[in-house]
């Protein structure tokens, strides 16, 4: 066995403690539960059955023509009411566990026939304040258009036969088409944001998990080898420092990843349940490979190659951090300026386009390495490969710079004798 | 005879702070040397300098002819060090860890083994070995460490404090050890507060104090030249 995988073994069996997977699965478990409970009620929003009970006090041709409507949706299950007053109907809907009360007045049919506004009464019957109870306005908003629309298309039909009523109800059909470079596609730009948002949203998401998991394994392993006091043994074996670093930065990133995939397991079961299209609402077909918009291996290996010099910055950054801690508490303080630096260009791209930036943000944007994967992973979508490749050769100097400095710290007695001084930092003050 | 280390007006400074002020001091092959003195005198400084821990402001330091500034990897293959507070990985058996350490110093599996057989051995730690270290106490890790500081028959074992927080029994038994590693051509350098375990230990001992060697030679020669019956007093009188 070589020193590198001797190391390498030694630092995923230290950091891969029982503790430590308990860690990892809590919060998977927490986001698959929570994306469930989340998904279960978006379904509901989305496309849930609706539970309704009609009282019929008009009991006309056009109240008929209604509930007939109603009955004939797969999504609504209509039940049927002894009571013929409001007050005791809604004491009966509650009983029988309806979660809307439709009650259409006397006159109703009258007012229809003179295509005058006539009024439904809708009884929305609450449980609770929760997020279930979202669902209960989207579907009052999809009976009422429903029965809008019937109403509308019959009052047509009988005013002017012979004609389309769709055609004088809805005489103007938009077909949105976007542009862009020399591709043109259907689709509104709303959608395409939307479409572009949940993909992009992705890279941001997986980098700054993997990061943050990364560095602060780095950190802690180099915490744990100061407070167990194992450094100095460590340094006096017959093993090169580039060994020592590459094993601890191997080691604690195969921790990480594995860390970050099973997060990301749970982080996906719990996205899931946002991405459920809203109560009649069309999911988007948006064709973004008719627009140029999706990336090949090429665009994909660039991309990795991205990512993966963004995560050796950090990992060495986190090493020449770790030089200058004591113990593990120290180090996950210490980890803070670092994680700021993900986060930084994490939330400013999630909400904003690079080039829209002041010049004052954007060079500071520029100037952190972590911004570069997800500025690459829009600009390759776009077939803009400057910025990428800028970046890539940006990252990979710096990746360079800060592996040069940990060898040369590693290899001078600074390991052992450097310390962050803040009364030192407060006196000269 | 043939010099394990030759210290040559070794100066080290951390900042202001002289911690080793020009020592000059030899350790023969298959001697055991000893460092004494109180606290802060410079003892640990100047085995983590041997060790190639730490870096030189001034002075030279070679082990077995190797300058530890310039061949410290060399260096590094011959040594063995226990430093006084060092710890064990916590969540490695104690087995596990010897096997890690071994893994640096065998050249294959089978001589891997047979330097984990002697740990074993010399920890004695029995089916506690098997055990993470972080349920061992003190002592057992201590002895662990020993162990590994003697199991991969180093020419050079630096010790810091080798028999600190061992009790008495324990304490006798790696002193034992050290002596038996020595017949076997092992060097020791050393140091220590317990000056009866100097004078039991150690064919040639320095007295430190405040970063200067104040004497050096056997410990019956220093006795009969203090004219005192122990090191300690000896030690009392040279720095008077």
């Amino acid at each position: 066995m070589s020193n590198f995988t001797n190391i390498l073994k030694k630092e995923v069996k230290e950091l891969l403690t029982p503790q430590m997977i308990v860690g990892i699965f809590i919060p998977c478990i927490m986001l698959v539960f929570v994306g469930y409970a989340m998904g279960g009620v978006m379904g509901e929003v989305a496309g849930g059955e609706i539970n309704l009970a009609i009282l019929d006090d008009d009991d006309t041709k056009n109240s008929k023509n209604i509930i007939d409507t109603l009955a004939k949706q797969e999504n609504i299950t209509i039940n049927a009411l002894e009571k013929k007053e409001t007050e005791h109907a809604i004491e009966e809907a509650k009983e029988k566990g309806v979660s809307m009360l439709l009650v259409i007045p006397e006159g109703f049919g009258s007012k229809i026939d003179q295509m005058e506004v006539a009024q439904i009464e809708l009884y929305s019957i609450l449980k609770g304040f929760g997020m279930r109870e979202m669902a209960s306005t989207a579907k009052v908003q999809f009976v009422i258009a429903l029965i809008n629309e019937e109403t509308a298309m019959r009052n047509i039909q009988e005013a002017v036969p012979g004609k389309n009523p769709i055609g004088l109800l809805h005489p103007i059909l938009p077909i949105d088409f976007l542009v862009i470079k020399e591709k043109v596609a259907p689709g509104n730009p709303a959608q395409l944001v939307g479409v572009m948002m949940s993909q992009s949203v992705m890279i941001p998401v997986i980098l700054m998990i993997v990061v943050m998991y990364s560095s602060m394994m780095v950190i802690t392993s180099m915490g744990m080898e100061k407070e167990n006091k194992t450094i100095e043994t460590l340094l006096t074996l017959p093993v090169k420092r580039t060994n020592i670093i590459a094993g601890k930065i191997v080691g604690s990133s195969v921790v990480a990843l594995l860390m970050a995939g099973v997060y990301m397991i749970g982080f996906g079961y719990y996205m899931q349940a946002f991405t459920q299209p809203a109560q009649g609402q069309l999911p988007a077909s948006i064709g973004l490979a008719d627009l140029g918009l999706t990336m090949g291996p090429i665009e994909y290996g660039i991309l990795g190659i991205s990512l993966f010099l963004a995560i050796l910055v950090a990992l060495s950054l986190a090493m020449i951090i770790g030089v200058y801690t004591q113990d593990v508490k120290s180090a996950q303080t210490m980890i803070m300026p670092l994680m700021f630096m993900v986060m930084i260009p994490f939330f400013l791209l999630m909400f904003m386009d690079a080039d829209t930036l002041p010049l004052a943000l954007k060079i500071l944007l520029y100037a952190i390495p972590f911004s570069h994967p997800i500025i690459a992973s829009r600009a390759l979508l776009f077939n803009n490969y400057l910025p990428v490749i800028g970046g890539i050769v940006y990252m990979a100097g710096f990746a360079l710079v800060t592996l040069w400095l940990t060898v040369r710290i590693f290899n001078t007695d600074k390991v052992l004798t450097a310390k962050l001084s803040m009364k030192k930092f407060k006196m000269r003050k | 005879m043939e010099k394990a280390i030759e210290v040559r007006g070794l100066l080290k400074d951390f900042g202001e702070i002289r911690a080793i002020n020009r020592a000059t001091f030899d350790v023969s092959k298959g001697e055991i040397f000893g460092l004494i003195g109180p606290n802060g005198a410079g003892k640990t400084t100047t085995l983590r300098i041997v060790s190639t821990l730490l870096q030189i402001t001034e002075g030279s330091v070679s082990v077995f002819s190797l300058d530890v500034r310039e061949d410290a990897a060399r260096v590094r293959e011959f040594i063995s060090y226990l430093p006084e507070e060092a710890g064990a990985y916590k969540n490695l058996s104690g087995k596990a860890y010897l096997e890690f350490m071994a893994g640096f110093f065998s050249s294959g599996d089978k001589e891997r083994q047979q330097m984990v057989g002697k740990g074993v051995e010399i920890a004695k730690l029995e089916e506690r070995i098997n055990d993470k270290v972080t349920t061992y106490s003190k002592g057992m890790t201590r002895k662990l460490l020993v162990a590994r500081a003697l199991m991969i028959n180093p020419r050079l074992a630096i010790l810091d404090e080798p028999t600190s927080g061992l009790d008495v029994i324990n304490a006798q038994e790696i002193r034992g050890l050290i002596k038996d590693f020595v017949r076997k051509g092992t060097t020791v350098l050393l140091s220590s507060h317990n000056m009866l375990e100097v004078d039991f230990l150690c064919d040639r001992i320095a007295l430190m104090d405040k970063g200067k060697i104040v004497e050096s030679g056997t410990p019956p020669q220093l006795k009969k030249k203090y004219s005192t019956s122990n090191i300690e007093e000896v030690f009392m009188e040279a720095v008077r």
